[in-house]
Order: C-alpha cells, then sequence, then structure tokens
C-alpha cells in the first residue's frame, strides 16, 4: 500500500476502470459484448442469462435413455424393452428421455426416509398426474435453477433478482437484513452472503415441491443451501445442500454448471405457460370438450397419426 | 352464486397483500445515496403510490389540477365520515342464507373496504397530468366500436337471465330482458382481455376462455401502478410487482420482431441523466389496457427525487386506440426495506381451484336442467348479480372509482372496457 492519500485515488481509479469496463465493455470476435467478470464492488459477476445444459430436471440421478417420457409394457416383457406409451407416442423421437450421469455428489444416491423413498417412487408412477411443472406451477427452489428454460440474474449491491422464462416466476435474494415474510412461498425466503468468490445463499420458508419429473421431492421443512462458483465469466458452478429431516436421514448435494447464453441478442422471453396449460387442468369442465375421451376428470388419449415411411430425399 | 365468493379468494388475498404493503418507510436522515455503486441513478427499493388519486379527475374537480391544503383536510373528513357509515368488512348486507347474502358475503369480509383510506388524499385531483383535462382521450371510432360489439355481446347473454327481470342489479344495467339469444353459442367478437380482478365479464361459463384474466390468473400487467420492487445491475433492471416480474434491458438495441407478442411486452431501458426511460412494444392482444391492445406503446419515466421519491410518469401512445396519447403520473414512496412487504410470487394459479369448481359447477347446472331438475343455465346469473343492496351497491362502485391502488386501477380498466356494468 501506498499511504492515506494515494490510496482512495487509487481506489477510485479502480472503480472508475470497472465502471468504464462495464459500461464499454469488450467485444468478442463475433462482436457481442462481453461481461466483465467483476462487480463494481469486486465480487463474480453473475450478470446475464444463464441455463442448464444436462438432463437434471428428467432425473437428478443417473438414468439410462429411455423410449418416452411415460412407457408402457412393450409386446416382450421385459422391463428394458417398454415402448412409449400413448401420451408421447405421436411425439416419436422428441418424445424420449435423455440419458444422463446424474448431478447427486459421492455416491449419486438421495437419502430418503424409507417412507419418503417409497412416496418418491409412487411420484414417478403418476408424473403425468402429479408433477407441478406440467400444470406450470411456480417451479420452487432449486428445481427453477435447473429447468431447461433460461433465467436471468440482476445482481445489484444489496440484492438480486432471478427472473425466470417459466411461468414469470422470480425470486429475491436478500444480502441486506431484511425480515422473514410471514408465509411459506415456492420459491422461499432467500438470504446471501459472499464466502470468497462464492455466493452462498441460504433458503427457508419453502412450501415444498417436486425436484425433478422422476419425482424426487422436499417438503416444507426442507433447508436449502445453493453455492454459485464462477468457473469461467460465461460458466458457474451451482451447487445445492438440501437439508430435510421429513424426507432425508441425512444432508445432500447435487451440483452442476450453469451456462451464460452468449447469443448478441440474449434476453429472457416469456414461457407463459399458466394459460398454455388450461386445456390441461380445465378441459373436462367444458361444456363442449376439445379432447374427444374424457372419463371423469383422466383424459383417455385416443392417439390418430399418419405414418408414412419413405426412402431418404424422396419428396 | 356462491362459486364466484370462492373464485375471489385468491384476487382478495392479493389485495389484501397490497393494502398491507401500502404504508410508506419513514424518512431517512440524509437521505439514500442516490447512485448505484457502478454509477447509474439508483432507483432501487420497494415502492407504493403516495396518495389517493383517482386516474381520470373527478368532474367535481373539472377546471383544477389540484387542490389547496384546506381542500385536501376537508376531503379527508369526509372520507373518514363516509367510510366510517359503510359497510365494514365482515357485515352482512342480506339475510342468512339468500342468494344476496351468499354473494355479500364475499364482497364484505375479503374485498377491500369499499371506502379505502389506506393513504392519503393527494394534492392533484388526477393521476393523468396529459391531456390537461385530466381525461382519457377520445378513443378512436375503432376502439369503441369494438367495445360497442363487446357491451352488445354481453348485453344478449344476459337478457334471459331472471334477476334481471326483477332487480335493479348492478350487473343487469342497460339489460333489456328477452329470450335466450342464440348468441349464447358464439364465440365473443374479440377476445375477453378486461383486466378486472375475479369480474367475470360474460355470463357464460362454457370454458376457461369466458372468465376473466384475474380468475384466469392472468392478471398483472402494464403499465401498473402497484407495488413494485425495483433491483438494478448495469445491463438491466428488474421488477417485481405483486406476483409477476417483468425484465427491462438497458440496450439500444431495437425491439423484438413484431412476431412476438408478450403479456408484459418488449421492455427496451436507457438512461437519460437521472431518468430511466423505457419502451414497451410488442404486447399481445389478449391485454387490455383502457382499451388498448396489442398496439399499446408505453413510454415509462422512472425518476427518484430524493431517497424516500419516487416519480413513474408513463405516456400511453397508441394512435389506434386514442385520439392522442396521454400521460399519468404516480408519486411513489419507498418502503421500509427491512419490513420487504411484497408478495412477489406469481402463486395465484397454484391455488386456482375456484375456476376448475366454477366450471364444474356451471357443468352441474347443465345436467341438472336436462335432467329437469334445474333452472335454464340462460336464465341464471353468472356475473355479480345478488348485490342486493343498490347503496351498498352504489358506495362499493364509489370507493373503486375513486380510489388509487389496484382495486381501482382494474375497476377502471373495466369500465373503460365497456364489457361490465
Amino acid at each position: 500500500m501506498t499511504g492515506g492519500i494515494t490510496r482512495p485515488v487509487l481506489a477510485a481509479i479502480a472503480i472508475a476502470a470497472v465502471a468504464v469496463a462495464i459500461s464499454t465493455i469488450g467485444t468478442r470476435t463475433s462482436g457481442e459484448t462481453v461481461p466483465s467478470a467483476r462487480t463494481a464492488g469486486g465480487h463474480p459477476n453473475f450478470n446475464g442469462v444463464w441455463q442448464a445444459l444436462n438432463e437434471a430436471n428428467w432425473n437428478l440421478q443417473a438414468h439410462e435413455a429411455r423410449a418416452g417420457a411415460v412407457t408402457q409394457p412393450g409386446v416382450y416383457p421385459y422391463e428394458y424393452a417398454r415402448v412409449p406409451a400413448a401420451p408421447v407416442l405421436a411425439l416419436g423421437a422428441a418424445g424420449g428421455v435423455p440419458a444422463s450421469l446424474g448431478v447427486v455428489k459421492g455416491d449419486g444416491q438421495i437419502p430418503y426416509t424409507p417412507e419418503a423413498a417409497t412416496k418418491r417412487q409412487d411420484n414417478a408412477d403418476h408424473w403425468i398426474d402429479r408433477d407441478p411443472e406440467l400444470k406450470c406451477y411456480v417451479p420452487g427452489t432449486p428445481r427453477a435453477m435447473y429447468l431447461p428454460y433460461p433465467f436471468q440474474i440482476v445482481q445489484s449491491t444489496n440484492k438480486l433478482h432471478v427472473d425466470f422464462a417459466f411461468a414469470n416466476a422470480a425470486r429475491t435474494i436478500h444480502l441486506d437484513s431484511v425480515d422473514e415474510p410471514p408465509a411459506n412461498t415456492a420459491m422461499g425466503f432467500s438470504r446471501g452472503r459472499w464466502d470468497g468468490d462464492t455466493l452462498v445463499v441460504d433458503t427457508t420458508g419453502l412450501q415444498g415441491s417436486w425436484l425433478d419429473r422422476a419425482g424426487n421431492f422436499y417438503t416444507e421443512t426442507a433447508h436449502v443451501v445453493e453455492r454459485f462458483t464462477p468457473v469461467t465469466g460465461d460458466a458457474m458452478q451451482y451447487e445445492v445442500t438440501i437439508e430435510d429431516p421429513a424426507v432425508f436421514t441425512r444432508p445432500w448435494t447435487m451440483s452442476m454448471p450453469l451456462y451464460r447464453r452468449l447469443e448478441a441478442n440474449a434476453q429472457l422471453l416469456d414461457y407463459p405457460c399458466v394459460e398454455f396449460v388450461e386445456e390441461f387442468l380445465y378441459g373436462d369442465a367444458r361444456k363442449q370438450q376439445l379432447v374427444k375421451h374424457w372419463e371423469g376428470d383422466s383424459i383417455v388419449i385416443d392417439i390418430t397419426r399418419r405414418m408414412r415411411v419413405r426412402p431418404v430425399g424422396e419428396r | 352464486m356462491a362459486r364466484r365468493s370462492i373464485a375471489l379468494l385468491g384476487a382478495a388475498a392479493l389485495v389484501a397483500a397490497a393494502i398491507v404493503a401500502g404504508a410508506a418507510g419513514p424518512l431517512r436522515a440524509g437521505g439514500a445515496p442516490l447512485k448505484t455503486a457502478w454509477g447509474d441513478p439508483d432507483l432501487q427499493g420497494i415502492w407504493s403510490q403516495k396518495y389517493q388519486i383517482p386516474l381520470q379527475r373527478p368532474p367535481r374537480d373539472a377546471g383544477k389540477a389540484s387542490l389547496t391544503p384546506d381542500e385536501v383536510r376537508q376531503r379527508e373528513t369526509q372520507r373518514a365520515d363516509q367510510a366510517a357509515n359503510a359497510p365494514k368488512r365482515g357485515d352482512r348486507i342480506a339475510p342468512r342464507g339468500t342468494l344476496e347474502d351468499l354473494t355479500g358475503a364475499y364482497d364484505t369480509t375479503f374485498e377491500a373496504d369499499p371506502i379505502d383510506t389506506s393513504r392519503p388524499i393527494g394534492p392533484r385531483t388526477s393521476l393523468i397530468v396529459d391531456p390537461p383535462d385530466g381525461r382519457i382521450p377520445t378513443l378512436t371510432p375503432a376502439v369503441q366500436k369494438r367495445m360497442r360489439d363487446m357491451r352488445e355481446f354481453m348485453l344478449a347473454l344476459m337478457q334471459s337471465v331472471d334477476a334481471c327481470k326483477r332487480s335493479q342489479d348492478i350487473a343487469c344495467f342497460g339489460v333489456t330482458p328477452g329470450p335466450v339469444s342464440p348468441r349464447r353459442n358464439e364465440a365473443p367478437p374479440h377476445y375477453l382481455a378486461a383486466q378486472i380482478m375475479g369480474d367475470r365479464v360474460i355470463n357464460r361459463a362454457d370454458g376457461p376462455e369466458d372468465f376473466g384474466l384475474g380468475e384466469r390468473c392472468l392478471a398483472g400487467n402494464l403499465p401498473s401502478f402497484g407495488v413494485q420492487q425495483i433491483v438494478q445491475s448495469p445491463g438491466a433492471v428488474s421488477i417485481l410487482y405483486e406476483g409477476w416480474q417483468r425484465m427491462i434491458p438497458i440496450t439500444s438495441a431495437p425491439h423484438i420482431p413484431s412476431q412476438i407478442r408478450q403479456w408484459h411486452g418488449d421492455a427496451r431501458g436507457h438512461w437519460e441523466g437521472n431518468t430511466l426511460v423505457v419502451d414497451v412494444s410488442n404486447f399481445t392482444a389478449k391485454t387490455d389496457y383502457q382499451g388498448a391492445r396489442e398496439n399499446l406503446h408505453l413510454i415509462e419515466r422512472f425518476t427518484r427525487v430524493d431517497g424516500d421519491n419516487l416519480e413513474y410518469v408513463v405516456t400511453m401512445d397508441d394512435s389506434t386506440t386514442w385520439e392522442r396519447p396521454w400521460t399519468v403520473n404516480v408519486e411513489m414512496a419507498r418502503q421500509d426495506a427491512k419490513a420487504n412487504a411484497i408478495y412477489d410470487e406469481p402463486r395465484c394459479h397454484d391455488g386456482n381451484i375456484a375456476l376448475k369448481d366454477m366450471l364444474i359447477g356451471a357443468r352441474m347446472d347443465d345436467k341438472a336442467y336436462a335432467e329437469g331438475r334445474g333452472p335454464d343455465p340462460a336464465t341464471m346469473c353468472y356475473l355479480l348479480c345478488g348485490t342486493g343492496n343498490p347503496e351498498y351497491a352504489r358506495q362499493r362502485q364509489e370507493g373503486r372509482g375513486g380510489g388509487a391502488g389496484p382495486a381501482a386501477e382494474r375497476g377502471a380498466g373495466g369500465r373503460a372496457n365497456g364489457n361490465h356494468r
């Protein structure tokens, strides 16, 4: 350090330099702007549009690829020879599930209590009926962060807003001290702090929700700790430890990278699914039903599709 | 009907949250720093309307843009008297078990008190500052026609309602009793986009689209004068309103392609001195603000006046809707940051069992009629029938029309749409 007079001057210059870096920002070869690696306050800069690029939302745990998001027994009676079931059959290869090595750390297991393990399997067996994602419900923390939709972080000095394309959901991370809200919410009450270059976010006050399409879940007693650590300017490691004595025998951790959307014109566009799911949720109570076959409030799906197999290149 | 009452619970919770969140924070000695760490003007905090000021200038204040301190005091006293005499939350307005009781029970128990006293009477007589008469400019002939068409459709579906043959129910205003209209089997001439929280627009419940945007959990659109939490970064400003959010990129890039339409439009922000200027376009035809739909174009200006005050000025610019642009100026007060009193989660939909229940109820009515056990649904009232007491209805209407805040905002939107009452 160079003394009492120059130190603040240097600091001012440094801040000014950062400010200039932020406002003028550099360019990549393709001409788009590059965000500064640090904020004016000297912390890692998480501002921007981000998205998970993995299969965590299908199943946090390691899983094989399968023919359909919903399958049924095939003509052969083997479990590994199941075929797509009616709800996704017409989607062909777009209706299947990609494989993953899983994002659960350690032995890859989620330490459910025996009762909770039963419920998790039951959830999986009734995925279409029960997954809140399909109903466009607020996805909850942490699932919102690895849904296959972009989200945007607006990082200020005292707070961060995280705005999600899915369902217009949002969460606030308080770096300052605020009173705890009087009721639980899907996204919970999040308090953040810096641990070196890692943003550590402590969330309680959750309602409990699903963690993926495989039926993994937690309850309103969950305590979720997220750690956001920069890997490069355009990638961060996102690590989540969940403690919930109601369903888990011990805390467990998932970890995955999240990636910055690098398009020059990247911006958050709405996925307004509240409107999109009206048929799914209310279709049986229409006066004139659009789906031909309802039995009570269950959709009975008759699939009509036109399959033409032609040699490649033939019109 | 009882189903209506259930329907509005979610809406009432939001309104209640707005009221709780309404109190302004204390003045901070010396004020807050007005620049962010990176040098932009600092607009951050939770902000809510400072005064109760009607959107449009009431006829009694014609020619007078502001009130003297004496007039403000006088109106405060007047309002306090009215509030003291108005039905209170939870008051029963009709004999127990009657139709009026069933519908009215919701209104007084869950909705805001008819006379809103949650914030002081403002020194201005309208939020509208331009045109100088404080009134929304004349609607274009095309939009007037759209509203007439919608109103005719609404009336056609009401003409066979029994309640309109025997009472002065506010839902029956303008209805000429008649036979069941063949239009009951038609789609409405335009999308039912009126933003009245919880209020049905047409007397039919054939599917979710027959309901109001509030009942479908699709309300909450721009411009909003409600409680808001602003958080900034060098390249973006995020605003959480009550139950919805919007992202404002700070950029000189052009708007997204015109074929992409969004509920909250497409925002482009830039700084002009200490003011955040936001240009919003690309709205959908499914929203409606005072008659404007997909062609709505907003120019918003957010200016931090001092530590505890924010000025929000928004110009509605849509020559397909109004004969000239018009501008609203809303004075916002900063709330206590530590109390953090804002409901910022879009959870209306998650708890919306009411919409399903109302649809199921309507199907039960259909079935009962088909089996000769009940009245023709075309004679039943699925709107706000049965408030019975005309005095209560009048006060309720005045309370909404004269107030400022979410309920008044939506009420005003509804009337301008011509779809309701």
